[in-house]
């Protein structure tokens, strides 16, 4: 009855008539997708609520939410007209709002005679859904709705006034262009009215409440009733049977879980070959051998075991107490011979502990020894013959104390090496003069890329006779307060050089020329004219030495056995000549332990005592005959030297016998010694040879150990050189201070 | 690698030096101047002195590591370098 009330209703709207198989007006819902064409269904207009989402506001979208003043009307084949009714009849003042953001979704219907007393309910939340699916929903719905129609009445009263979208007009996309977006344009914002999306009205009333009292009495009423229903007649029991609603079945699909079976197996040490000779096995242990953490690991390994061998004699060199073994098997012959060493404890001896000595410098003369600065268990020793005809390559090996069969570092010069020295400034860079004058300064870090880092034989000013010897030295300039180190040689041509870097090579400056001293007896007769001498004017210098405290003074020893005091701030003059020996001289050395004494030893078998300001020496040792070819002091005990002579090692402590050694060592037989080192901490010696062995030895006995040598030697000299100014006294008394 | 097989040499040739063994990270001896059955005894036995030895360290201090292990016996000593990839193991009675 209401429906055809409505249908009258929709009568007069109609305008437009539709046939089947006519063009249709197009129905879009959404503005993003543009429009959409649809033959033989047509939705005249519908209710519900429409919101349709607007991406983004380029688009200008006129959601044609108007009032239903052109109605379509269908016709069927039968030219029956099946032109939907409405579901939702429109107030004439609708408010069209404009789109901005609205949600839209969709719960399309069930079946249609569900639906028919709900339809009301259910119309209105009458959604879209966002995405493509529109086309298709829009279908289904209004299939859905057209059922629907015929059966039911337009909802009137609706509380709300909702927005109706009915038929859309194809949504026009306008071209944004630059000007447009220029543009300002106006967004209104406005609030929707209230949605209500769930109500439960409550159930409890506050007793402060106006009607309050007229729910009290409902309740109390309802009591009553409740009370009475059992005996009474005026209520029934009736069942009814719920409405269930349609159950919607709703798939997911997920992404699928791909597993993967692995499985291991464990062997057994037994079950493998012992020696894998497969492939495998092979490339594992050159890709092993190679690497340098095993290279690391064998030179541990190396020294672990030499330190096991040696332990007894290394602990003798580090003045440990020497441990018995427990379990070594005592043999009878080793008891005897410890008695013996008991017996002879007594006077001064030295205990040969080992010999650097391998391959490579089996057959080469020691030349020249040096400690290392900073590690003060590193030794450099040069190898070189010095004196013979045949030149060979010479050889500098690195030596250290963990490792006594073979250097560590090794490195092969062009010729014959004569001097060493380690810088102090970088401890890694070691100094080498060669017998062709050619100095080569290494850097020793690593054995694998031990090359010189800078040479001299480049130079134009390079010596031209082979370096006796190099010095690095420390001078502090004021300006820059720090020690800047120089290298200074003194060679066979007779010039005493320092040296720096200059792009990359060595350059040097004079100090100093050694000239050809006349003997001034013979020139104070003469007439003061200089003959000019045939040889050369400058004669070789063979040995220098830096004073300890102040590094620019020093000693310089000569072929022609003088001895001059030079200052590196005065190149023309010698401060001072000393004048004793008649045979060159071969070493020169400074006390380290009293700075005004030096010794020089040279190859007239003499060695000379001296005080700088004294211009003969203060004492002379001679023992054997034979030259003496290198002399050093200990510095540890200052009455104590060490001078080695063609066949012998000598050790002299002036504290007990100024007239003979103390000790004196042998030379294994058929071999000279050559070069000698005290070690700066312990009481060894080190001695080299000329079969290329460097032996160490242990000081024994020597008396002098008490602290107060400085005193003891000075009171020698100032004894002694009392004695020469009296040299018509003879000395019968000769005093030998006890320690 | 030439210089490889010289210190290996010259580690045989030490004194005292009784045998060495290089054995790699699964246990297996890839090179040794023993004979076979000392060889894989030793390996054997020794690989799980090593891994005990290691896990001690590491227990008490994760950010420790064993570097050198040297087990003193009554007749030799026994020297073991321990890496990730392989042993290196030195028997040596030093007082030969």
């Amino acid at each position: 009855m209401s429906t055809s009330v409505a249908k009258l209703e929709k009568k007069k709207r109609r305008e437009l008539v539709l046939r089947p198989s006519s063009g249709a007006i197009n129905v879009s819902v959404s503005g993003l997708h543009g429009s959409t064409r649809r033959p033989n269904s047509v939705v005249a207009s519908y209710s519900g609520r429409y919101f349709s989402v607007i991406g983004g506001s380029k688009m200008l979208e006129k959601s044609a939410i108007q009032a239903p003043r052109q109605a379509v009307r269908v016709f069927d084949e039968g030219n029956n007209d099946v032109t939907p009714r409405p579901l939702y009849q429109v107030a004439p003042g609708a408010v069209q709002a404009k789109a901005s953001w609205f949600f839209v979704e969709e719960i399309p219907g069930g079946s249609a005679s569900d639906q028919t007393s709900t339809t009301g309910g259910l119309i209105m939340p009458f959604f879209r859904s966002v995405l493509g699916s529109s086309r298709i929903s829009t279908q289904s719905t209004i299939e859905s709705m057209n059922e629907e129609i015929e059966n039911t009445f337009s909802k009137q009263d609706m509380p709300i006034n909702l927005p109706d979208v009915q038929k859309k007009r194809e949504i026009v996309k306008e071209q944004v262009t630059e000007e447009m977006l220029k543009d300002i344009i106006d967004v209104y914002l406005s609030e929707t009215s209230t949605i209500s999306l769930l109500d439960i009205p409550n159930t409890f009333v506050s007793a402060d409440a106006d009607d309050a009292k007229a729910i009290i009495e409902r309740n109390s009423q309802y009591a009553e009733v409740c009370r009475n229903r059992m005996g009474s007649h005026k209520y029934v029991d009736h069942s009814v049977q719920t409405v269930n609603g349609a159950a919607k079945n709703k798939q997911v699909q997920s992404d699928s879980i791909t597993m993967v079976d692995a499985a291991t197996a464990a062997s057994s040490l037994k079950d493998m070959g012992v020696f894998g000779s497969s492939l495998n096995a092979e490339s594992d242990l050159q890709l092993i051998l190679s690497s340098e953490k095993f290279q690391h690991c064998f030179l541990v390994m190396e020294r672990s075991i030499l330190r096991n061998a040696f332990q007894p004699k290394l602990a003798a060199y580090r003045q440990l107490p020497v441990l018995e073994d427990p379990d070594s098997p005592v043999r009878p012959g080793t008891v005897e011979q410890r008695k013996e060493d008991i017996e002879n404890s007594r006077s001064p001896a030295l205990k040969c502990l080992w010999a650097f000595s391998c391959e490579l410098s089996r057959g080469r003369s020691v030349s020249s020894m040096a400690w290392n600065k900073k590690n003060l268990d590193l030794l450099a020793v040069g190898y070189g013959e010095l004196h013979s005809s045949n030149q060979k390559p010479g050889l500098v090996c690195c030596w250290s104390f963990k490792n006594l069969m073979w250097p560590e570092r090794v490195i092969h010069c062009d010729s014959a090496v004569t001097s060493l020295d380690f810088s102090s400034n970088n401890p890694s860079q070691l100094a080498v003069g060669m017998h062709d004058g050619t100095i080569a300064v290494y850097n020793v870090q690593s054995q694998i890329n031990i090359s010189h880092v800078i040479s001299s034989s480049k130079c134009p000013d390079k010596h031209l006779g082979p370096v006796w010897q190099l010095r690095w030295t420390q001078t502090e300039l004021s300006l820059i307060e720090e020690q800047v180190e120089s290298l200074s040689s003194v060679s066979a041509d007779g010039r005493i050089c320092k040296w720096f870097v200059f792009i990359s090579d060595l350059n040097c400056t004079e100090l100093m020329k050694l000239e050809r001293v006349h003997n001034k007896k013979k020139k104070a007769g003469g007439n003061g004219t200089e003959k000019k001498s045939v040889l050369s004017e400058l004669t070789p210098g063979l040995c220098f030495d830096f004073h300890p405290l102040d590094s620019g003074l020093y000693l310089v020893g000569t072929w022609e056995g003088l001895i001059h005091k030079c200052s590196c701030s005065n190149s023309q003059q010698f401060l001072q000549t000393y004048r004793k020996h008649f045979c060159p001289v071969n070493c020169i050395a400074w006390c380290p332990l009293s700075p005004e004494l030096f010794l020089s030893c040279s190859s007239d078998w003499t060695i000379q005592l001296w005080k700088q300001d004294h211009c003969s020496p203060v004492l002379g040792f001679s023992s054997t005959q034979g030259a003496v070819y290198d002399i050093k002091w200990c510095p540890k005990w200052a009455t104590v030297f060490g001078a080695i002579k063609e066949g012998q090692l000598e050790i002299w402590d002036l504290s007990a016998n100024i007239l003979d050694p103390v000790i004196v060592q042998p030379a294994a037989p058929g071999v000279t010694m050559k070069s000698l080192l005290f070690h700066t901490q312990s009481d060894c010696i080190l001695v080299g040879d000329s079969a290329g062995h460097v032996t160490v030895y242990q000081l024994k006995n020597l008396r002098a150990r008490e602290s107060n040598q400085v005193n003891i030697l000075e009171g020698l000299i100032s004894s002694a050189a009392s004695r020469q100014f009296c040299k018509t006294q003879p000395d019968k008394n000769r005093s030998i201070p006890t320690a | 690698m030439a210089e490889v097989e010289e210190t290996l040499k010259r580690i045989q040739g030490q004194k005292g030096v009784q045998g060495i063994i290089i054995v790699n990270s699964e246990g297996i001896p890839i090179k040794t101047t023993l004979d076979n059955s000392s060889t894989v005894q030793y390996a054997g036995l020794i690989h799980q002195l090593v891994m005990k030895a290691r896990s001690t360290i590491r227990d008490m201090d994760p950010q420790n590591d064993l570097t050198f292990l040297r087990v003193r016996s009554k007749k030799n000593e026994i020297m073991i370098a321990p890496d990730k990839d392989y042993f290196l193991i030195v028997i040596q009675n030093p007082s030969d």
